[in-house]
């Protein structure tokens, strides 16, 4: 199997790594660095639960390679806050009731970072495509719909 | 009553460590020495196994074993032992397990898994439930009647049925003669899958002939434990089963799925935790299905409405394997009728084996099937009685007095449906329906239901209480948390038990079968009423022994002694109080003797009274509780495309008492847009080789953010049920038991036209709109 030799920073440590051609980000960052924040639920991008943020953009993990990977900068759920803190998202989903099982949490937290990082005052419209990108089976999307509002509004010191 | 914490929507006790990223599931545990393991599946839905030939990927790299079902005997299941581990002699559905390579990793077992070499006789294959209860159907179990099951279990040689429940009230030929009008209409409700974000998976490791360890996504640690014991004659006591978080149930995660395969291969090599993980895929083809009902409903009624006779019958494609289907086809017998009373039912339930993956448990249990036939018989039979569906709903609602089709009769305490429906009429026909216009037809509908959980007559739930040295609590319970909300509503019901803040009660976090209380299973929405009454009773025990210890301590009558949570007062003397928390490790007196016992006590509760159904006729004292319901839905329908846009969902539920407003509500939208996913959206389909042709997201369309409605109605009814903990009783699966009818309803009085089968087809939808339209021109 042919591998590659990469550097990547994640959540501001750098990593050198041996890896093979086919190793996802997702693998590199669950298998690996251990950060199993970052849940896998289908392995093709159809679920959004392993978004993290690379190079400030929202990506779904599972679906990228060595080759776009390689000298990037990298964010999952476990370097959004520091210690014991909560970023205002995460804040914003524990107090809006948004949380049932848990899996899909990450990823929605992850995009919306994304979306609000490079554009705090995004439309309703904006919002909702993100979301769209992601699958939960258990709350019927009102409460997580409510603290992407919310959370919205707190990083706009609302 | 004044209470603290129930009726609050305390915030999830489980939300910190899940948005953090920290909460473990299965999945992200890595365990020293541990192997992945790869399973090579079946790629006919019917055939004979000729031959297995293993030798080259046993030299595949990293490979430590190859495991193939031949040579086992092991046959397992909690009601009807029918299946084994890995195939033995034949597979019985696309997607069976044939071998496990284990490896050092997994893609290391997936590589080795590709040079298995099997040679298979392809036999004739049955996945539609009709098809296969035919006489001339291909036989799947041949050793049908031959198989160890518990008694009410009732197959029928040489044939696919490996269960038939028959449900009989009064005599419905003598109904039917003395009815005015009768209707008669056939269903079907496609198979499901329950989609969990987390897909399936299991740990082993087994660390003497007779012990076994097992983490796994699993509803029901005790029922893995259970069931392995069984399949290695090994001390239960040895089987050590962790359920950490789970990532949705629904159900598909009840009973048994994966673990017993795991349990078996890692056998083979002792010593190493041996983990699979099933891919997305093999969620949906090697796991567990729901549903996958085809039916036909006969009632019969008097001119006003009375309702008199019903004849029904359900023909179940439940799989496979039987062991986890065949309850929920005897769950559909006691709730065919829906929620009303008629003096006559005859009601035949069949299970029958088909070659698809088992079906199981999924968010209703049969409840959501019956419903289907129940609601939309009866919005038909109003329009041929010309009475209002919610007039003829009230006539015959279930109510204090009336007999249910089990022959049980309701309580006061079971709750309300008449509120229920004038909420739901409240919601939807508040205003005048929207007038039909160019792009659209508008329609409004509406549906009862009621649910039962389905339980062994002694399945119970237990709770551990400790009090620490600083006057907090541990309570530990089995019931797992998979998203309902278990955690913070257990938290809520020990504060006010115990009368503390909820900062000071902890909840256990993952359930551990040798240190966690008993639980049969987290199934049937019951966990608040049976772990909440366990809580109940080891906090009064608790509160017991405090006061006897006070009592031997400030020597004062215990009848004196009044409990305050951190203090205990005196009813006599005003000047007395005294810090419970002194009492944690049993008192320690100034001159250095222990007085009394350490705070430490259990509590558990089962329904009392249930019993299995009766022989023969079934019904009895065969459920334990009941809730009910109403549900509504108001549409709009495409002329250009036939498409279906639900703009508003409504559910009023009485769910006896309100113990959390906010994790109630997730529950109530979250099941619905499950009801509105069957209903529109989803639905198993096979190719002709008996694949399952939609094994994906891409394919298999689930709800997204788009598809919730404009509108949103949640209606909470409190009639406290005096058997439930504060009056409270179950609810967690019940919003997604009746949005489909209460859809179809709607999309009837939107364009008039009945269906019979879930999900819409547009397209079909539209041509049957054409049809009519050209009918009456």
């Amino acid at each position: 199997m042919a591998t590659t030799n990469i550097t990547l920073v994640v959540n501001g440590i750098k990593h050198e790594l041996t890896v093979d051609d086919k190793e996802t980000l997702m693998q590199v960052l669950r298998d690996r660095l251990h950060l199993t924040g970052t849940k896998n639920a289908c392995s093709y991008g159809a679920c959004g639960a392993c978004t993290v943020v690379m190079d400030n953009e929202a990506v779904k993990s599972c679906l990228i390679k060595p080759a776009k990977y390689d000298g990037k900068t990298v964010l999952t759920i476990e370097g959004l806050s520091d210690g014991f803190d909560l970023h205002p998202i995460q804040q914003a989903f524990i107090q809006a009731g948004a949380v049932q099982c848990g899996y899909c949490t990450p990823g929605y937290i992850m995009s919306l970072y994304a979306l609000f990082n490079k554009n705090l005052n995004a439309t309703d419209e904006e919002i909702k495509e993100v979301l769209e990108e992601h699958i939960c089976r258990c709350t019927g999307y009102e409460f997580i719909w409510d603290a992407a509002k919310l959370a919205q509004k707190m990083l706009q010191g609302k | 009553m004044d209470n603290k914490h129930i009726g609050k929507s305390l915030l999830r006790t489980d939300a910190y460590e899940k948005v953090k990223g920290q909460a473990t599931y299965v999945a992200d545990i890595k365990l020293p020495g541990m192997l992945h393991a790869k399973i090579l599946r079946s790629e006919y839905a019917h055939a004979r196994i000729i031959s297995i030939d293993t030798s080259e990927a046993e030299n595949m790299p990293g490979v430590r074993k190859v495991v193939t079902g031949q040579d086992c005997k092991i046959l397992f299941g909690a009601c009807i032992k029918d299946q084994p581990p890995l195939a033995v002699d034949k597979v019985r559905h696309a997607g069976e397990g044939v071998a496990a390579v284990i490896a050092e990793t997994e893609r290391q077992a997936e590589e080795a898994t590709k040079k298995i070499r099997v040679e298979y006789k392809p036999l004739p294959f049955v996945t539609d439930p009709l098809e296969a209860f035919k006489k001339n159907a291909p036989v799947i179990h041949e050793r049908n009647i031959e198989y160890n099951r518990v008694s009410g279990f009732n197959p029928k040689e040489g044939t696919n049925i490996f269960h038939h429940y028959k449900q009989i009230k009064g005599d419905a030929e003598i109904g039917f003669n003395e009815s005015d009008v009768i209707v008669e209409e056939e269903f079907f409700y496609p198979l499901l899958s329950h989609v969990q974000m987390e897909p399936h998976g299991c740990i082993a490791c087994w660390d003497s002939e007779d012990s076994v360890r097992i983490w796994a996504s699993t509803q029901a640690p005790f029922i893995v434990r259970e069931i392995v014991g069984h399949m290695f004659c090994i001390p239960f006591s040895n089987i050590i089963v962790n359920a950490p978080y789970l990532g949705g149930g629904f159900g598909g995660k009840s009973d048994v799925s994966i673990e017993p395969m795991v349990a078996y291969i890692s056998r083979f090599v002792p010593h190493h935790p041996v983990r699979l993980i099933l891919t997305r895929k093999e969620a949906f083809t090697s796991s567990l299905l729901g549903r996958g009902m085809k039916g036909r409903i006969k009632v019969g009624a008097k001119k006003d409405g009375k309702l008199i006779a019903l004849k029904a019958s359900f023909y179940y494609s439940d799989g496979a394997y039987g062991d986890t289907g065949c309850n929920v086809v005897t769950a559909t017998g006691f709730v065919a009728t829906g929620p009303y009373e008629y003096e006559h039912c005859d009601i035949d339930c069949y299970g029958l084996y088909t070659n698809t993956p088992p079906v199981g448990a999924y968010r209703g249990y049969g409840h959501p099937e019956a419903h289907l036939m129940s609601e939309r018989i009866m919005n038909i039979l109003a329009r041929k009685l010309n009475i209002p569906q919610a007039e003829l709903m009230r006539k015959n609602f279930l109510s204090d007095g009336k007999t249910n089709a089990v022959g049980q009769i309701i309580r006061k305490g079971n709750g309300d449906l008449h509120k229920c429906l004038d909420e739901i009429e409240s919601a939807l026909f508040n205003k005048p329906k929207p007038a039909e216009d160019e792009n659209y037809y508008y329609g409004r509908g509406i549906a009862g239901f009621m649910k039962t959980p389905m339980m062994l007559p002694n399945a119970s739930s237990g709770a551990i209480i400790k009090m620490c040295e600083d006057g907090t609590f541990n309570v530990s319970i089995s019931g797992i948390e998979m998203g309902q909300g278990c955690q913070t509503a257990m938290t809520q019901i020990a504060a006010e038990a115990l009368m503390l803040p909820t900062e000071k009660i902890r909840i256990s976090k993952e359930v551990d079968t040798q240190f966690s209380p008993y639980e049969w299973q987290t199934v049937g929405s019951i966990t608040t009423l049976r772990a909440g009454n366990a809580i109940l009773q080891a906090a009064e025990r608790a509160i017991q022994k405090i006061k006897e210890s006070v009592a031997m301590i400030a020597h004062k009558p215990v009848e004196d002694l009044k409990y305050e949570g951190e203090w205990m007062y005196s009813k006599s003397d005003k000047n007395f109080a005294f810090e419970t928390k002194l009492l944690a490790l049993s008192f320690l007196s100034p001159d250095g003797h222990g007085v009394g016992e350490p705070i430490e006590t259990t509590g558990h509760y089962y329904i009392p009274g249930v019993k299995f159904p009766a022989p023969e006729i079934g019904g009895g004292d065969c459920c334990g509780s009941w809730t009910f319901g109403c549900e509504g839905a108001e549409v709009k329908v495409s002329k250009k495309t036939g498409e279906v846009t639900v703009t508003h969902l409504a559910i009023a539920i009485d769910l006896g008492r309100l113990i959390n407003p906010m994790g109630a509500r997730v529950q109530m939208v979250g099941g619905m847009m499950m009801g509105y996913g069957a209903a529109l959206m989803e639905e198993i389909l096979f190719n002709e080789k008996g694949f399952i042709k939609n094994s994906n997201y891409n394919q298999y369309k689930i709800p997204r953010l788009s598809d919730l409605p404009e509108k949103l109605t949640v209606k909470f009814v409190e009639t406290p049920d005096e058997t439930g903990p504060f009056g409270a009783r179950c609810i967690a699966e019940h919003p997604a038991i009746s949005i489909p009818p209460a859809i179809l309803n709607a999309i009837q009085d939107a364009t008039e036209i009945d269906l019979f089968e879930i999900p819409v087809k547009p397209k079909e939808l539209l041509a049957k709109i054409g049809g009519a339209n050209n009918g009456n021109n």
